[in-house]
Parts: structure tokens; C-alpha cells; sequence
């Protein structure tokens, strides 16, 4: 059994507990609220490089596990536990969230409490889907981050604000809905009445062998004769139930054609929103495809490989199009955001060791790129309060630091050599034509890092240099302390992450082991795959904590809970297995 | 009250029983548990009504009060009954299980909420009367009895008796056209309705001799096979009869106008209370006529189906936030039609629908299919009640006494700005969008999933989805709520007058909905246990 471990509670719920606070102070006293806001984001981030040092790379698939009792009738349970590309994400969602509160130490002035509570319960329930292995609960968590984004959107941003902010809601929306009824579905699916539960591991450990099945089946046409009953309703409602997941998180992303609500979303969201909108908001999307899309559908995944690369690609050629057409700076940056993102699904769809290390390792770079160049933008928009790449030019000369620090960060979002971004779209090219995929495909994707260099590039000479066209530009104040002092980590981490990249990969590749062999569980055949099955299975499989078994917890229990979850018990004699 | 007259016409009712026979028959306390807190709420009823007629005081709060303790008291009551097993009781003219008293609880709960908003909301316009509490605790009676008829005059008596006093209520703000036409409007369609109902009741008793229900269940398909079309018209026309109450699609259209023109409070007493009465009277009555029937089955989910989609499309289309509750009051009468179509279908068609395989479903008895959607339709009327109550609360608060009658007096505009005028209630309304429109952390979100969960176990994976797809575009229109109150700048300088009784309501419904969303604790278990008297 692994251990238990209260620490992603912290993890999570401490920046709620900050925001009661914030709530309670009055709401003209601005300085100490942001102050406490602060506060809490930096405890968060304490909280989350102790669960980063606390999780052991070599150990278990799922460490810092915590379980409790929470609607047992229901199938649903409190519990939470991280792998290495959970915790990975979880570090930096909280290492962005100190940055978002700098970030707006001046540019929000009205209505600065209910700003601060929105960005520490959005923060709350981030960590919370990160952290979640129960689907229902990670869930609700995803859901609950529509919330206080919607707030931050709506209430905070600039002038077309509301429509943005109701496309942002109804968009994800009705993704989410479509995969709570295939969640529904599965759960029906994944075991006999009394022993089913929303646990993420006795889910995926219920359709196991019936995805296998699936697999063969899909593979080879002879033995689809005898298939279980479970495998066979998988085979026929299987697509069904992947795209509405895929649909969901595919919105979240955005991916090629749910992209719409995105430069909406980012062009009116204020600068915070649109950094933990970029950082970490859309990762959720790839995390969900991640975790839960493929694992839970392999035999799907791989039907389906052809049209998400497709997508993906179009997603990384267009968005890059698109941004070479961009006027507006902002919206500029969220078709890179677009196209990023596609290189993240595409390392993914790969199927394959390097194409999905690039894919995590990606997620992390456009996290930090993405929305240090959101900050970065915020800082020029808080100087002139114009979004056009036109109302600049010849900035160089009067912000000379701000010119080194966003040529930086370009350099990371177009992937030179010795930044982070480097690491990942190298790895994700590789990826790609290493994979089964057509080599057009990666073509293709390389095209988009040659467009992405081009749209980049001519916007920061555009912006950055050249003469000076507006006289307001030339007296522009450079960076002061604070702002030096929110940008510098990230443009640290540009190069720590670009020049030694091993830690962070270190930690994702038991994840990335486990994601391929897990995908590659619905294709026996294919190469390297030639474990015998029965010991594949084994490893395949997932070990989570049951819930303990106490005496005295069902004597508090209600009559029915304890009822609900004797089958559960009795299933489980080793204790190991749920 | 009426179940008690019903004791003294119970002999005549059985036609077997001659008449020398007669005698009064003896029954045990218990029988009477059940009609404890329906007895308790007339009782008070009178006593504020005689109150009334010989008040020397002018300060008329203790009548509010008085009407809240009645409640409270009786929901106690109501809450110990929950435990009580399914039997008949009173020579089979009522029945008493855990369903009824969960009914009753909630109705207590309506009747409890809706007074003390009406406590301030009658202060601010000199309004207060003693009759207004006596008539709504009557309604409650009638909920609550409704709630335990077994039998069809028993049902009709107690519905009309819940009903006329809600007439009453809906006219009782004399001074505005509104509540007048309101009152009318809901009369003459309610009645109409009780026609329908009667007139079906008729012609079931002229087919099978009786109109006892658990009667009914066993001599009904003898009679369907002598005389189906008169069978078939009589359930046809009880359960259109039924389906007014309820608000369903295509008998909703009173629906919006006596929302409207009712004063607030009683409007709140009408959507939480009325609704949860109206759907146990329709739960029994199809229980009993029609269990293992196809046929209704798929008129169920039709029904479930066409109200959803109505009812949301129209509430999108409001500007009015009293008129777009009042529609999406008919969209969540669809979402808990699909719980009653899960537990009428109690696994007798599920197996072959959907995606759950025969053997998947193996497992799982029709038994616990019909506890798993009884606690979902149970915990999804008492989530909409907690939540819609809260949510005209604070309409009621911040109506201002000019409009009363005008045609934008609930306009969207009035809201705008309200976060700023008013953090607190704007807050609070936000909470009752997000649960109306079933956003996790919310206890609408929880009630949602119970009822799906339900729904889908039972094999109606399309009605399932479709109700999915339904609450997506319901949050359209409570989004726009709470774009008024935190994105749009005020239009209004006045912020409505503070009551601490209003402020009292909007403060235990807001705690309740997020608390029960996150931790419902023992409630769900109780729920579950909730018994429901079936007669096979």
C-alpha cells in the first residue's frame, strides 16, 4: 500500500483558506490585501516545491496519496495523489501564482478584493484537478476553475469583456457536460453493481481487459467472436465515449476547430487571467488526454490517432498563419498559444518514448513562455493601453531591459538552442518522425516551428525596433523592481530548463513509460510490445491506496454507506487493488 | 382536515360493503403519524386566521413568526416520520412511508422560507394580514396530504385544498393588477386542470370498480384487456390533469404569468413547495396505473424530454428574471421527469436500452434501481427548493414597491450593478445561478448528478444526455444574471430595503447550498433510505 500523505491537502486548499481571509479584510484596505493575496501564493508555492522534493522519481506510479471517505454511495471518494507529469504541473502552477499577483499589483485598482479571492480559488481548484484521482472529484475541480475565470474575464477585463467571458463559460461547458454523461457511462461499465466507484484506478483497472480485447479485436477481426459483454459494449460505444472526453478536453487546449473561444478569451481577459489562462488552464486539457482520454481508451486512441494528429496539425499551421495576420498583439499571442499546444498533442498522439517526453516537457515550457510573454505584453499594455503592434515600434530605446527580457522569452517560444522550448519541440519533431506517423506529418509540424520563428521574430522587430512612429513611446519608463522582479524567475527558468533539462525529465519519464505502455496496451502486435500478456496486465495495471477499513468508520457510518461499500471491501482481500 | 372527513366517508367509498355494516372503524395511532404535521399546520392555519378576526395589537410580526415555528415544528415531525416503513393506513385511503414524509418536509420547509420572506416583504408594503399565513400553512397541509393520498377523491381533495388556498395566495396583493390576474389565471386553468383529473378518475373507476389505488394496481389489467380505450383515456386524463401541477410541457403556459404576477414570496412557495406536492401525487398515481407498461413509459420520457428543451429554450429568450425563473422552474420539472421515469421503469426496460449490456445490469435489482432514483428525485426537490427560494428571496428584496404592476419591474436592469450596491445578495444570487444550473461545489451540481446517475442506470442513456445538454444552455440564461449584477455598471441608485428576515433567508440558502454541495453528510443517506409504498 502506498503511503499516505496529508500534503497535497496543503497543496490545494491553502490558497482557499488565504482567500477566506482576503474576503474578511475590508475592501479599501488594497495594499494588505494584495499583500495576503501574496502570502498565499508564496505558501502555495512552498507547499508545492515540498511535495516536488517529497515525490520520489523511482517510487511508485502514484505517490502522496490521501483517501478519505466522501459520498461512498455515490462511488465517489476524497483522493488525491500525483505522478511525475501531475507534479510537474503542480509545480508550476504554483510557481506562477506569486507572478499573478505581482502582475497586478498596479494594473488592477477596483474591486482588488474579489481579483485576489478569484485568483486564490482558481488556484484551489487547478491543484485540485491536478491532483485528483478520483474522476468525479477531478471533475469537479475542472469544472470549478470555470468559476473564478469567468470572474476574472467578465469583471476585470477590458471592453468586450462579457461576450468573451460567456463564450469562455458555455464553450467548456458543454464540452465538460458530454464527458460527465461518458464518465457516467464508464462507471456503469467498469465492474458488477456495489464494486463500481469513480476512482480513477478502479476504472481503468475494470476496463482492462476488456480494452485489450477491444484492442485485439480492432487489430484482427478473427477474435472479436467471443468478446466479453464489457468488451463488447466498449467496441461499440467506445468512440463515442472517447470523443466526448476527446471533445471536452480538446476545447480546453484548444485544439483546431474549438479554438475560437481562445483569442476571445485572452485578448479581453486582464493580464493575470491571461497568464494562468496560458500557463496552466489549457494544460489541463492535454493533462486530461493525458490521464484520462488515452489510458481509458487505447484501442480508441489509436483509432483515432489520424484525425487528432491531423487537427493538431492544422492547429500548429494555422495558428501560426494566423499570428503572421495578427494587428493585435494580444490575440497574436494566443494563436501561438494555439499552435503551441498543437505541438503538445501532436508529441503525445505520437504514441512513442520521445514524441511524449517532448509533449510533457513542452506543457511546461509553454506554461512559462506563454505567460511571460502575457506578462511581459501586460506590463507595455499598462504603459500605453493600446494592443496594436502598430502603436509601438522603436521601444528598444526607451526600455532597454524589457527589450532583453521579452527577446528572451521569444527565443524560448520560438525554440532557439539553449532554451527550454528548445528541448521540447526538438524532442516532439523527433518524436514525430520516429513514429508510425507519415513523415509528411512531420514535415508539416516542422513548417510550424519555421512560421513561428518568422511570426515572432518580425513582431519584436516590429514592436522592439526600428524608428520610433508614436512620441509617446519615447518616454516609456524601463522596468522597475517589482516588475524585474516577476519576470526574472521566469527568464531563469528559460535557461535552467533549456540547458539542464534531466531533473524535470527525470521525473516525467516514469509517467511516460507508463502513458505508451498503457496506450500501447491496445496494440500487442505493434513494436515493442513483446512482454508475454499476462505480465503486461500486471504492469499495466494501477495501485492506489484503498480505503481504510476501519471498524470504528463504519460504525459512524450511515447504514447504507457502509452497506455501499461492503462489496467494495470484500473484493479487495490483499488491501492493494481497488 | 380533509383526510380526517375522509375517515367518515370511507365506508361509502367501498362498494363491496353493504350498508348495514357500517361502523366506524377503529384505528391505531400510528396510522395518524403521518397526518401529524398536516393536522399541526391547520391547527395553526385557524388559530392565525382567528388572530386576524380579533387582533388588538397592531404589529402583526408574530403572526410571520408563528407561521415559522408551525413549520419548523411540523417539518420536525415530518423529518421523525422518515424512518416510518411503507404500509397503508386508514382502511388503505392514505399510505405512509418515507417518501411522503420527505414530501412533507420539504413542503414545511417551502411553506417555513416563504413566510419569512413574506415577513418583510408585506412589512415594506403595509400588507401584513393574517390570512396570508393561514392560507399558506393550509397550502401546506395540502402538500402534506397530498403527499399520503392513496386514494383518488383523498388526492383530488387534498389537491384542491393545497390548491385553492395557492389561488388565494397568487391574488392576495389586491393593490397591483398582476396579483389579481395572476390569482384569476391560475383559477380558472387549476380548475380546468381538476376537471381533467376528475373526469379521469371517473372513467378509471368506471372500469374497474374502484379508486383506491393499490386497488386500482391489481384489478387494471384485467380491465385493460376488457376496455382499453376506457382505461387508456382515464390514465390519459389524470395524468394531464397531474402534469398542470407539475408544470410540464405542453401544460405549462399559466406557468410564467401566475410566477410573475404572484407576489414574490408566494411565488417561491409555488416552485418549491407546489412542484415537490405535484410530483408525488404523479409518482403515485403512475406507480400504480401503469407499471410495467411500455408505453408510458415512453410517454415519460417524452414528456421529460419535450419540458427540458421548452423550458429552456423560452427561459433564454427573458428579460424578465421572475418570468426566466418561472420558465426554468418548467426546465427543472423536465430534469426530475427523467428521475420518474427511471423509477417507473425500475429496470423492466433498461436492459435493453443503452449502453449497459444485459449482463451488466445483471447485478443490479430493480430494487435498488428504484431507491437510487427515488433518492435522486427526493434530493433534486429538495436542492430546488433550498435553491429557488433563495433566489426569489433576493428578487423579493430588491423589488421595489413603485413597480409594483409595471411591465419591467423585474426586468434584467434592475440587477445591474448589484455587486456593488449589494455584495452580499449579489453573492448569494450568483451561488443560486451556479446551483440552478448545476456547477460543481454546488448542491444543484450534486442533485444533478444523483438524478442522471438515476437516469442512466435505469438505461435512458438519451434522456440522460439531452438533459445534459439541456442544463448547458440553461446556464446561459443564469450567466446572464450574473453578468448584470457583476459586470454591468448600475442603473438603479435605490438597493432595496433590508429585512433581516429576508437577509436571514438569503443567508441559510446560500450557506446550505454550497455546504450540502460539498458535504451533504448524512443527508444522502437518509434519503436513500426514504421508503416508497408500492403495492406488488
Amino acid at each position: 500500500m502506498n503511503a499516505s500523505s496529508p500534503l497535497l491537502n496543503y497543496v490545494i486548499f491553502l490558497p482557499m483558506a488565504f482567500a477566506l481571509l482576503v474576503l474578511l479584510l475590508p475592501g479599501n484596505e488594497k495594499g494588505q490585501i494584495r499583500f495576503i493575496a501574496l502570502l498565499g501564493m508564496l505558501v502555495n508555492l512552498l507547499t508545492g516545491i515540498w511535495a516536488f522534493v517529497a515525490f520520489n522519481p523511482s517510487g511508485p506510479e502514484f505517490q502522496l496519496e490521501y483517501r478519505l471517505f466522501w459520498l461512498s454511495d455515490l462511488g465517489l471518494s476524497y483522493h488525491l495523489g500525483v505522478d511525475g507529469l501531475a507534479i510537474a504541473l503542480v509545480l508550476l502552477t504554483a510557481f506562477l501564482g506569486p507572478l499573478l499577483v505581482l502582475s497586478s499589483w498596479r494594473f488592477v485598482n477596483e474591486r482588488v478584493k474579489e481579483f485576489h479571492v478569484c485568483l486564490l480559488v482558481l488556484q484551489t481548484a487547478m491543484m485540485g484537478a491536478l491532483c485528483a484521482l478520483d474522476i468525479m472529484l477531478f471533475y469537479i475541480f475542472f469544472e470549478a476553475m470555470l468559476i473564478p475565470m469567468y470572474f476574472l474575464i467578465g469583471v476585470f477585463g477590458s471592453e468586450e469583456r462579457q461576450k468573451a467571458a460567456l463564450k469562455f463559460f458555455l464553450y467548456t461547458l458543454a464540452g465538460s457536460l458530454l464527458m460527465l454523461v461518458a464518465l457516467l457511462c464508464l462507471f456503469f461499465l467498469s465492474g458488477p453493481e456495489g464494486a463500481r466507484s469513480f476512482d480513477y484506478a478502479s476504472i481503468y483497472n475494470g476496463l482492462l481487459e476488456a480494452n485489450r480485447e477491444v484492442g485485439l479485436c480492432m487489430q484482427n477481426s478473427a477474435s472479436c467472436s467471443n468478446l466479453s459483454a464489457t468488451a463488447a459494449t466498449l467496441l461499440k460505444w467506445g468512440p463515442w465515449m472517447f470523443g466526448a472526453f476527446a471533445l471536452a478536453f480538446a476545447i480546453k487546449i484548444p485544439m483546431f476547430p474549438v479554438h475560437t473561444w481562445l483569442p476571445d478569451a485572452h485578448v479581453q481577459a486582464p493580464v493575470a487571467g491571461s497568464m494562468v489562462l496560458a500557463g496552466v488552464l489549457l494544460k489541463m486539457g492535454t493533462f486530461g488526454f493525458w490521464r484520462y482520454a488515452m489510458p481509458l481508451f487505447p484501442a480508441q486512441a489509436w483509432a483515432f490517432q489520424n484525425l487528432l494528429v491531423a487537427l493538431s496539425l492544422v492547429g500548429i499551421v494555422y495558428g501560426a498563419l494566423m499570428c503572421l495576420a495578427q494587428k493585435d498583439i494580444k490575440k497574436l499571442i494566443a494563436y501561438s498559444s494555439v499552435s503551441h499546444m498543437g505541438f503538445c498533442m501532436l508529441g503525445m498522439l505520437t504514441f512513442q518514448k520521445e514524441g511524449t517526453m517532448g509533449a510533457a516537457y513542452q506543457m511546461l515550457n509553454h506554461g512559462i513562455s506563454t505567460s511571460a510573454l502575457f506578462l511581459l505584453f501586460g506590463m507595455l499594455y499598462e504603459r500605453r493601453h493600446l494592443r496594436g503592434v502598430a502603436d509601438y515600434g522603436g521601444i528598444a530605446k526607451a526600455m532597454p531591459i524589457f527589450t532583453v527580457f521579452f527577446l528572451i522569452i521569444s527565443f524560448s517560444s520560438i525554440a532557439v538552442p539553449g532554451t527550454n522550448g528548445f528541448v521540447g519541440e526538438f524532442l516532439v519533431l523527433l518524436g514525430t518522425f520516429r513514429s508510425n506517423l507519415p513523415l509528411w506529418a512531420g514535415i508539416l509540424a516542422t513548417t510550424g516551428v519555421i512560421f513561428g520563428a518568422a511570426y515572432m521574430l518580425w513582431v519584436v522587430q516590429r514592436v522592439f525596433f526600428g524608428p520610433v512612429t508614436h512620441p509617446a513611446n519615447t518616454t516609456l519608463k524601463d522596468v522597475n523592481f517589482r516588475e524585474f522582479v516577476t519576470v526574472l524567475p521566469l527568464v531563469l527558468l528559460v535557461f535552467v530548463m533549456g540547458l539542464k533539462p534531466q531533473p524535470i525529465l527525470e521525473v516525467l519519464s516514469p509517467s511516460v513509460e507508463r502513458y505508451i505502455a498503457r496506450v500501447h496496451q491496445a496494440r500487442p502486435n505493434a513494436e515493442g510490445q513483446t512482454l508475454p500478456p499476462q505480465r503486461e496486465n500486471a504492469s499495466l495495471r494501477m495501485y492506489v491506496r484503498t480505503l481504510p477499513s476501519k471498524k470504528t468508520e463504519s460504525a459512524h457510518m450511515g447504514h447504507a454507506q457502509a452497506e455501499a461499500l461492503g462489496p467494495l471491501l470484500a473484493n479487495n482481500p490483499a488491501g492493494e487493488r481497488l | 382536515m380533509s383526510a380526517f372527513s375522509n375517515l367518515v366517508l370511507s365506508p361509502m367509498l367501498l362498494p363491496a360493503m353493504p350498508a348495514s355494516t357500517v361502523v366506524l372503524p377503529s384505528f391505531s395511532f400510528h396510522e395518524f403519524q403521518p397526518l401529524l404535521p398536516a393536522a399541526l399546520l391547520a391547527i395553526t392555519a385557524m388559530l392565525l386566521m382567528l388572530t386576524e378576526a380579533f387582533s388588538v395589537s397592531k404589529s402583526r410580526s408574530y403572526q410571520a413568526i408563528l407561521a415559522v415555528v408551525a413549520s419548523a415544528v411540523a417539518g420536525f415531525l415530518a423529518f421523525q416520520n422518515t424512518q416510518l416503513p411503507a404500509g397503508l393506513i386508514l382502511n388503505g385511503r392514505g399510505v405512509m412511508d418515507g417518501f411522503s414524509s420527505w414530501i412533507t418536509l420539504i413542503a414545511c420547509l417551502a411553506a417555513g422560507m416563504s413566510s419569512l420572506l413574506a415577513l418583510g416583504f408585506f412589512r415594506q408594503r403595509n400588507a401584513e394580514r393574517g390570512e396570508f399565513y393561514g392560507l399558506l400553512l393550509f397550502s401546506a397541509a395540502g402538500m402534506s396530504l397530498l403527499s399520503v393520498s392513496n386514494e383518488f377523491v383523498t388526492l383530488f381533495v387534498n389537491l384542491e385544498l393545497m390548491s385553492l388556498a395557492t389561488y388565494a395566495l397568487a391574488a392576495f396583493w389586491r393593490r397591483g393588477n398582476r396579483s389579481v390576474e395572476a390569482g384569476f389565471k391560475y383559477f380558472i386553468l387549476g380548475a380546468f386542470a381538476s376537471a381533467i383529473l376528475i373526469y379521469g378518475v371517473a372513467l378509471l373507476y368506471g372500469a374497474t370498480g374502484t379508486t383506491q389505488l393499490d386497488m386500482l394496481y391489481h384489478v387494471l389489467p384485467k380491465a385493460l384487456e376488457d376496455s382499453p380505450w376506457l382505461v387508456w383515456s382515464g390514465i390519459i386524463l389524470v395524468l394531464t390533469g397531474l402534469s398542470f401541477k407539475i408544470a410540464a410541457v405542453p401544460l405549462h403556459m399559466w406557468t410564467p404569468d401566475v410566477y410573475e404576477g404572484a407576489p414574490t414570496p408566494v411565488t417561491a412557495l409555488m416552485s418549491a413547495g407546489i412542484k415537490a406536492a405535484a410530483f408525488v401525487a404523479l409518482l403515485r398515481v403512475i406507480l400504480h396505473i401503469g407499471d410495467s407498461s411500455a408505453m408510458l413509459l415512453h410517454i415519460l420520457c417524452f414528456l421529460a424530454a419535450l419540458t427540458m428543451v421548452v423550458g429552456n429554450l423560452l427561459a433564454i429568450a427573458q428579460r424578465n428574471v421572475k418570468r426566466m425563473l418561472a420558465y426554468s422552474s418548467i426546465a427543472h420539472a423536465g430534469y426530475i421527469l427523467i428521475g420518474v421515469a427511471a423509477l417507473f421503469a425500475g429496470g423492466h426496460l433498461g436492459n435493453k436500452v443503452g449502453v449497459l449490456s444485459a449482463t451488466q445490469m445483471a447485478n443490479s435489482t430493480a430494487e435498488m434501481l428504484r431507491s437510487s432514483a427515488l433518492q435522486g428525485i427526493l434530493f433534486y426537490l429538495l436542492s430546488y427548493a433550498i435553491t429557488v427560494v433563495g433566489a426569489f428571496g433576493v428578487l423579493a428584496a430588491i423589488e421595489r414597491r413603485e413597480d409594483d404592476g409595471a411591465p419591467n419591474a423585474w426586468d434584467l436592469s434592475k440587477l445591474s450593478g448589484l455587486a456593488t450596491r449589494r455584495p452580499g445578495w449579489a453573492l448569494a444570487m450568483a451561488l443560486f445561478m451556479f446551483s440552478l444550473g448545476g456547477i460543481p461545489s454546488t448542491i444543484g451540481f450534486l442533485a444533478k448528478l444523483y438524478l442522471f446517475k438515476a437516469g442512466m442506470s435505469a438505461g435512458l442513456i438519451g434522456l440522460s444526455i439531452l438533459g445534459v445538454l439541456a442544463s448547458a444552455a440553461g446556464m446561459y440564461y443564469y450567466l446572464r444574471v450574473i453578468v448584470y449584477m457583476y459586470m454591468r455598471p448600475p442603473t438603479v441608485t435605490e438597493t432595496g430595503i433590508r429585512h433581516w428576515s429576508t437577509e436571514f433567508i438569503l443567508a441559510v440558502s446560500a450557506v446550505a447550498v454550497i455546504v450540502l454541495g460539498i458535504l451533504p453528510g448524512p443527508l444522502l443517506d437518509w434519503l436513500s433510505q426514504a421508503s416508497l409504498f408500492s403495492p406488488n
